[in-house]
């Protein structure tokens, strides 16, 4: 092994780095909140919606889910200013997370939806619950209990797939690591440290989540 | 029994001094010749220097020199393919024994790597469409302008752009062209061959070369520590130079005359 190791230069850039990750962050939290609001409207035309939209709904979900993230990145950066659309680097990267991970919520949450037994709505009407109510508490609140931690590790999924945004010249921490790198050459030391960075997002994120799970469902039990 | 510890000593004390005195790869021809392989970067995504033919051959100028070198060393070639930025990294990976990949001699780059002396060159360009008017750096400000990550224009047109330039960088010249074609950046920093190929393949975009920010000489690169490689490197440098084998390989590919090369 006659490899010398020199994190000085990298730590020099810690900076760029830290900023880097930070696009990252906020790239995964902007496409979970816009892709959860489309993935909430898509799971309920697909269970509940008016059956002509179900088509398009469906043809959606699965285009997405069956290519990959970067050809739909491509297409959104490369192919749509020919008609017209010009969206700078990160704006194109959060649109297509927000549309890739939009489909892939659709199809979590419509199982969990599916998943609540007939009976169980049946149930609230008997009660006399309106209709929002049947949906609010007797649908939405378990299927969402149930999926949470698919819709978590998608999330997580979604965090670590924004790395191939940097094709595009987003500026994120794969992008900043992949400039780091060519400049100083410092390969091993550059991507030890960018994969660290994304262990700590990571396990950030999955602790977030085990909170907003305890928070909103484990409580509920003791009322 | 003092005699056998005195002799177990001496010989770890030796043992220590090999191994501590040994550089990378001392014996690196010697086992290229003995393995009668040789394994040799190709890019393939870099016209006009490294190209995948109709048939998904790799070929072009570099490729052609591996080519040569494989031959006059007369041990098999093995290309082992590599993006830019992965030309340097290869070679401190030991996944290849020589960086044939049009890689220009910087004194960044020789901190990490050891190179022969020039076997080809290219310029830096700023290249654009007619209608983005640049003529010097200082039309830079304002515009954005795309580059490839681990390429010489990284380095140089940094350098002679104005604050003010807005800058920003692709994994590949393939995404970089499409950058430039789609609109996505004003104009890009490429190598002279590569302007003047993008506006032949899209000529509705009228592409031209702006101005040229640095000519740059490149070079064969080995691991640091493979003198007896660097030094057989050199003199194939030194005898195809001198017969004309560099600009036949350097005329055919990239249709432009090979300038004087300097050595070091």
């Amino acid at each position: 092994m006659t490899y010398v190791f020199q994190f000085g230069i990298v730590f020099d850039q810690f900076d760029r780095m830290l900023a880097g990750a930070w696009l990252t962050v906020q790239l995964s939290i902007g496409a979970l909140l816009l892709g959860l609001a489309a993935a909430t409207a898509g799971a309920f035309v697909l269970t509940a919606g008016p059956r002509w939209l179900r088509a398009p709904v469906t043809a959606y979900v699965e285009l997405i889910r069956n290519t990959p993230l970067l050809i739909q990145l491509y297409v959104i950066f490369f192919a749509l200013p020919g008609f017209g659309l010009r969206l700078d680097a990160n704006a194109a990267a959060l649109a297509a997370l927000v549309i890739n991970f939009g489909a892939y919520a659709t199809e979590i949450l419509r199982a969990g939806i599916q998943s609540i037994p007939a009976g169980q709505i049946e149930a609230g009407r008997a009660l006399n619950l309106t209709t929002v109510q049947i949906y609010r508490l007797i649908v939405l609140f378990p299927a969402v209990k149930t999926v949470f931690p698919a819709l978590a590790s998608q999330f997580v999924l979604l965090m670590l797939g924004s790395s191939v945004v940097s094709a595009i010249s987003a500026s994120e921490l794969t992008a900043v690591s992949n400039t780091l790198q060519s400049t100083t050459f410092r390969a091993f030391e550059v991507y030890i440290v960018a994969t660290l960075m994304y262990l700590a997002v990571a396990v950030a994120f999955r602790a977030a989540f085990a909170a907003i799970y305890w928070a909103v469902f484990m409580r509920e039990r003791g009322r | 029994m003092t005699n056998m510890l005195r002799c177990l000593f001496a010989a770890c004390a030796g043992l220590f001094a090999v191994a501590a005195s040994a550089p990378a790869d001392a014996q690196a021809l010697d086992r290229i010749i003995k393995e009668k392989k040789i394994r040799i970067t190709a890019q393939v995504d870099s016209a006009p220097f490294g190209i995948l033919d109709k048939d998904n051959k790799p070929t072009g100028s570099e490729i052609e020199t591996a080519r040569q070198i494989a031959k006059d060393l007369g041990v098999e070639l093995e290309l082992v393919q590599v993006t830019g930025p992965q030309r340097i990294p290869a070679l401190l990976a030991d996944r290849a024994d020589l960086a044939i990949s049009s890689l220009s001699i910087t004194t960044e780059r020789a901190k990490t790597v050891w190179f022969a002396s020039p076997h080809g060159a290219l310029s830096i360009v700023i290249g654009g469409p007619a209608r983005t008017n640049i003529t010097g750096p200082a039309d830079l400000v304002g515009k954005k302008i795309g580059m490839t990550r681990a390429t010489l224009e990284e380095q140089e047109v940094p350098k002679i752009a104005p604050p003010g330039t807005q800058i920003v960088f692709f994994d590949e010249h393939a995404a970089t062209q499409q950058a430039l074609m789609t609109g996505q950046v004003d104009a890009i920093g490429a190598a002279a061959f590569l302007i003047s190929d993008l506006a032949k393949r899209a000529p509705q975009l009228n592409i031209t070369p702006k101005f040229t920010v640095a000519t740059a000489f490149y070079a064969i690169a080995v691991k640091p520590g493979n003198f007896d490689l660097l030094q057989w490197v050199n003199t194939w440098v030194f005898v195809n130079k001198n017969n004309g084998m560099l600009a036949k390989i350097y005329e055919t590919h990239t249709g432009v005359k090979l300038v004087d090369l300097p050595t070091f």
